[in-house]
């Protein structure tokens, strides 16, 4: 929302001074709000401490000067012939985050209220209230339909309404994430603490990124330095003697920019209250070290170079420990060529690695090694140079590495994939954008090709936004399904099997979207047909497991949310989402989704010159499920009722602000006392209410006047 | 420029197709050699090296003649394989059995301790039981709920030395750490520890388990 309040009017000739002041609702200037002329940019103009602002226009006509600044919801403003100085300029903080730019959905960046593409995005100022240790802990908490369970081995494994974790793409920046364990990555890899925000897409986008994009897409956008240096520490201890500490350290030098985050957290093992499928939570700790260093030689041209290293251990057994290593690095170079053309070249390399360290002999051996190799050409065209109607090119190239003790006698496979994609967006009229895209994706192991396809149409009227889309997803067989030959604790083998088909879906949404200046409201109903689902089917002639394709389902259902953000400081989320999966007894993988479940957070804060605070509750309900399991591993015809019991749990948060550059936070979770009467695989691990405190203190903030 | 710098990085990491961390493993010693690895005639100790990971297969210890053989175990119990007379004790996965001895599991956890004690442990000393439902020889039926026991001799105490939790799966494995006196029929006594159940590919069944034999104060 913009105000304007025209003070003074005065007339030049061919070249005028356009010049005026900008504050927020409250009368405070706003510095650093930039200024800039339609169509013309190559004049702007930046306010100053007092939120002044001027410019000199070589011309007399009707121009439209557009406001904008990080934080506010930015304007456009027709000025006449006779307009041109005291402009008063009053902007509104965008309490909804409408300015956010997000990227995930089209490739290109796109205003969050404009995006055709339904995106969910947590923003940075969500991660710090929900202060979570690493990306699933984070999206349990922000989205319902979230559910995570431990596997076999106590591993982690994801359920995103429906889909496993190898059917929900993890990327960061953009690229995806190597290595995996029972068909989930390492999510204690994707820590939060330089994380800019995340953007979640429901449903299938392979027309973009291929591969695994099945039920969603999952993008960590990091941040860069943010001042001209910064130095941030923080601890945080609760638990089971959990403790997290970490440092960052940024700059902004000319035209360098370079943000370093190490983090290291830990956690003691400790045992459940009640019996159950688990009885322990087996604790182990995490290293991390993060760098990110950007450099703009000219403008428009831009090199982005990152590294990364993380090592976590597991204190499972007595005598030994999991061992599990990443090292990833990245070359990024985007150029805007003109104002319609840009490119971007990309090269990226991660390797994860896992190792068993024996005690007896402090030996590290190895015994999984995924490396994987991509470069990535992006081209964007702009045919009207607004960004409304555009058409994006791209193509991959990927060599994947795998070495398995999964595979016999610890041997390795090497897979090559190579694929184009385009996507055409325009916005037809006023109301209604319009995108298709379509992507190609050849591998090399299977000699097998794949078509996803998308198409998608928004029409936006005012406050509303209507959007429906078709999407086509899938995953090809990875090389463990394809080449598995591992036997299991000495009791049966399981085989994988090169002649598996793709798993495929296509995905059918129609949403509607509110957004106001205060509050916002969606509904959003999909529908999923997935065909050939891979995972390990008793094998009578093996006498062991073997990958195979399961038959036809169907996932459907409907999102709901609702969140809102008063000036005054208050504020609300509430989230619900149903999901039915439709699968035919008689499948190896019967459903185990619960139907219902809701995420809530309500907060209040204020701040002051050298206080702040922000109390927030958030918590999460899910619904109980009933479903049919096998008695035996062996066969799919006897089956036995199973209900998983619904429960909710619930945080409280406290986080304060003290002279600006010490922020304290307590944490109260599981403040009902929650504690599950049997610990399912799909139970939480908790024994009931804990207290966490962290403080992180920003050095450079002392600094400042 | 953009091009130059890519495909220059893309050519220097080529050689880390198949990744870049090598060194810092440490490399599977394939040790191929089993039986008495080494032996220490002062201290008359020494350590054994054996693959005891199949189902079908015992594996006798003869401590005075440093020797061990192994047998192939049917389902019915009986095997085929030359057994030495004098053998002292024997090892079929993680299970043993002694030759009419007796055991007794100690609360020492190194030889040191055991003879800073001075003397030989005294206790209950525990001998054989009859079993026909310990020794499995065939897991093939397992998902079936068919495991296949052989009837045999086993000893519950030197048993001890690893317990093998199968609430979870993968089982947790955790060895006792004790040192066990082993009194022989002949009235001689052994002690034995057993120090790792993995090769260095950690493939378990490979037992290390380090001796003192004779024992005597």
């Amino acid at each position: 929302m913009f105000f304007l309040l025209l003070a003074m009017c005065t007339g030049y000739g061919q070249s005028r001074n356009v010049w005026g002041t900008v504050t927020d609702a409250e009368g405070e200037p706003l510095a650093g709000a930039v200024v800039t002329v339609e169509d013309r940019k190559n004049f702007y103009s930046v306010t100053d401490d007092n939120g002044k602002f001027f410019m000199d226009i070589p011309f007399d006509h009707i121009v439209t000067l557009h406001f904008q600044l990080m934080g506010y919801i930015s304007e456009d403003l027709e000025i006449s012939k006779e307009m041109a100085g005291g402009l008063k300029v009053v902007l509104e903080a965008d309490y909804m985050n409408l300015e956010t730019v997000v990227v995930t959905g089209t490739r290109t960046p796109r205003l969050l209220k404009n995006t055709p593409i339904m995106t969910r995005v947590i923003t940075n100022e969500d991660i710090t209230k929900v202060d979570a240790l690493n990306i699933v802990d984070l999206l349990e908490s922000e989205l319902p339909g979230i559910e995570l369970s431990y596997a076999m081995d106590q591993q982690l494994t994801l359920n995103m309404q429906g889909f496993g974790g190898n059917s929900v793409l993890f990327l960061v920046d953009g690229e995806r994430i190597a290595g995996e364990t029972l068909d989930n990555i390492d999510y204690n890899r994707l820590n939060l603490d330089n994380v800019e925000r995340v953007e979640i897409i429901k449903g299938a986008a392979s027309s973009l990124y291929g591969s695994n994009a099945v039920g969603g897409v999952v993008n960590l956008i990091s941040s860069g330095a943010k001042d001209p240096w910064s130095v941030n520490l923080n601890a945080r201890y609760g638990a089971h003697n959990e403790q997290r500490y970490g440092g960052s350290a940024g700059f902004i030098a000319g035209r360098f920019n370079s943000l370093t985050n190490v983090q290291y957290t830990s956690i003691d093992s400790y045992q459940m209250k009640n019996e159950g499928d688990y009885t322990t939570f087996y604790g182990g700790w995490n290293w991390s070290v993060k760098e990110r260093l950007q450099y703009e030689p000219i403008d428009g041209l831009k090199f982005t170079a990152r590294a990364g290293y993380f090592m976590r251990e597991r204190h499972m057994q007595a005598d030994s420990h999991d061992r599990y290593y990443d090292m990833n690095a990245g070359l990024k170079g985007e150029y805007d060529i003109n104002d319609r053309t840009r490119l971007e070249l990309s090269y990226s390399f991660d390797q994860y690695d896992k190792s068993d360290y024996l005690l007896v002999n402090q030996t590290d051996v190895r015994d999984y090694s995924n490396v994987q190799n991509v470069v990535r050409g992006v081209y964007t065209y702009d045919f009207s140079s607004d960004g409304k109607n555009t058409i994006v090119l791209g193509a991959d190239y990927m060599r994947d590495y795998l070495m398995s003790y999964q595979f016999e006698d610890n041997s390795s496979y090497v897979q090559h994939t190579v694929d184009m994609f385009a996507q055409v967006e325009s916005a037809l009229n006023e109301h209604w954008t319009f995108i298709g895209g379509l992507r190609y994706d050849f591998f090399s192991q299977m000699r097998t090709s794949h078509f996803s396809p998308k198409l998608n149409l928004m029409y936006k009227l005012e406050n509303w936004a209507f959007r429906g889309s078709f999407s086509g997803g899938f995953r090809a067989p990875t090389l463990k399904e394809m080449y598995m030959s591992f036997d299991m604790a000495g009791i049966f083998m399981i085989y994988g099997n090169p002649d598996l088909a793709p798993e495929q879906s296509e995905n059918l949404s129609l949403s509607a979207e509110y957004t106001w200046k205060y509050v916002s409201a969606s509904v959003n109903g999909f529908y999923n047909w997935v065909d050939n689902r891979i995972t390990t089917v008793w094998n009578e002639e093996l006498n062991g497991m073997m990958y195979t394709n399961m038959s036809s389902m169907q996932v459907r259902g409907v999102d709901v949310s609702f969140s809102m953000n008063l000036p005054m400081g208050l504020g609300a989320r509430l989230a619900y989402t149903y999901t039915n999966e439709a699968i035919r007894s008689g499948e190896p993988l019967l459903t185990q989704t619960r139907p219902h479940s809701a995420t809530a957070r309500f907060s209040y804060g204020k701040s002051w010159k050298n206080y702040g605070f922000d109390i927030s509750l958030s918590g999460r309900v899910l619904s109980a499920v009933t479903t049919e399991v096998y008695t035996s591993v062996t066969d799919y015809e006897h089956t036995e009722t199973q209900t998983y019991p619904a429960y909710t749990i619930w945080k409280l948060t406290l986080s304060q602000d003290i002279l600006r550059g010490i922020k304290l936070n307590v944490i109260v979770d599981n403040l009902f006392n929650y504690i599950p009467e049997y610990y399912y695989s799909n139970s939480p691990s908790t024994t009931g209410t804990t207290l966490t405190v962290g403080l992180s203190v920003d050095i450079e903030e002392f600094f400042r006047k | 420029m953009t091009l130059i710098v890519l495909a220059g990085t893309a050519l220097w990491l080529l050689p880390s197709c198949n990744g870049i961390f090598q060194g810092l493993y440490d490399a599977p010693q394939a040790v191929s050699e089993f039986g008495f690895v080494s032996i220490d005639e002062s201290t008359f100790s020494g350590t054994i090296y054996i693959d005891a990971s199949s189902y079908t297969k015992w594996t006798y210890i003869d401590l005075n003649a440093k020797t061990i053989d192994t047998t192939l175990l049917s389902n019915d119990g009986t095997e085929e394989g030359l057994v030495p007379d004098g053998w002292h004790f024997a090892v079929h996965r993680y299970d043993t059995k002694t030759n009419e001895g007796t055991v007794i599991g100690t609360d020492f956890t190194s030889f040191d301790e055991l003879l800073a004690s001075g003397s030989i442990p005294s206790g209950e000393y525990v001998g054989d039981v009859w079993t026909e439902d310990r020794i499995t020889v065939d897991m093939s039926g397992m998902m079936e709920g068919i495991i296949v026991y052989a009837p045999s001799y086993y000893n519950p105490e030197l048993s001890l030395w690893l317990n093998v939790d199968t609430s979870s799966m993968p089982p947790i494995y955790t060895m006792s750490g004790k040192v066990y006196v082993l009194r022989n029929s002949d009235g001689s006594y052994a002690a034995i520890k057993l120090t790792n159940y993995m090769n260095d590919s950690n493939v378990k069944g490979f037992m290390t388990i380090d001796y003192i034999y004779p024992l005597e104060f």
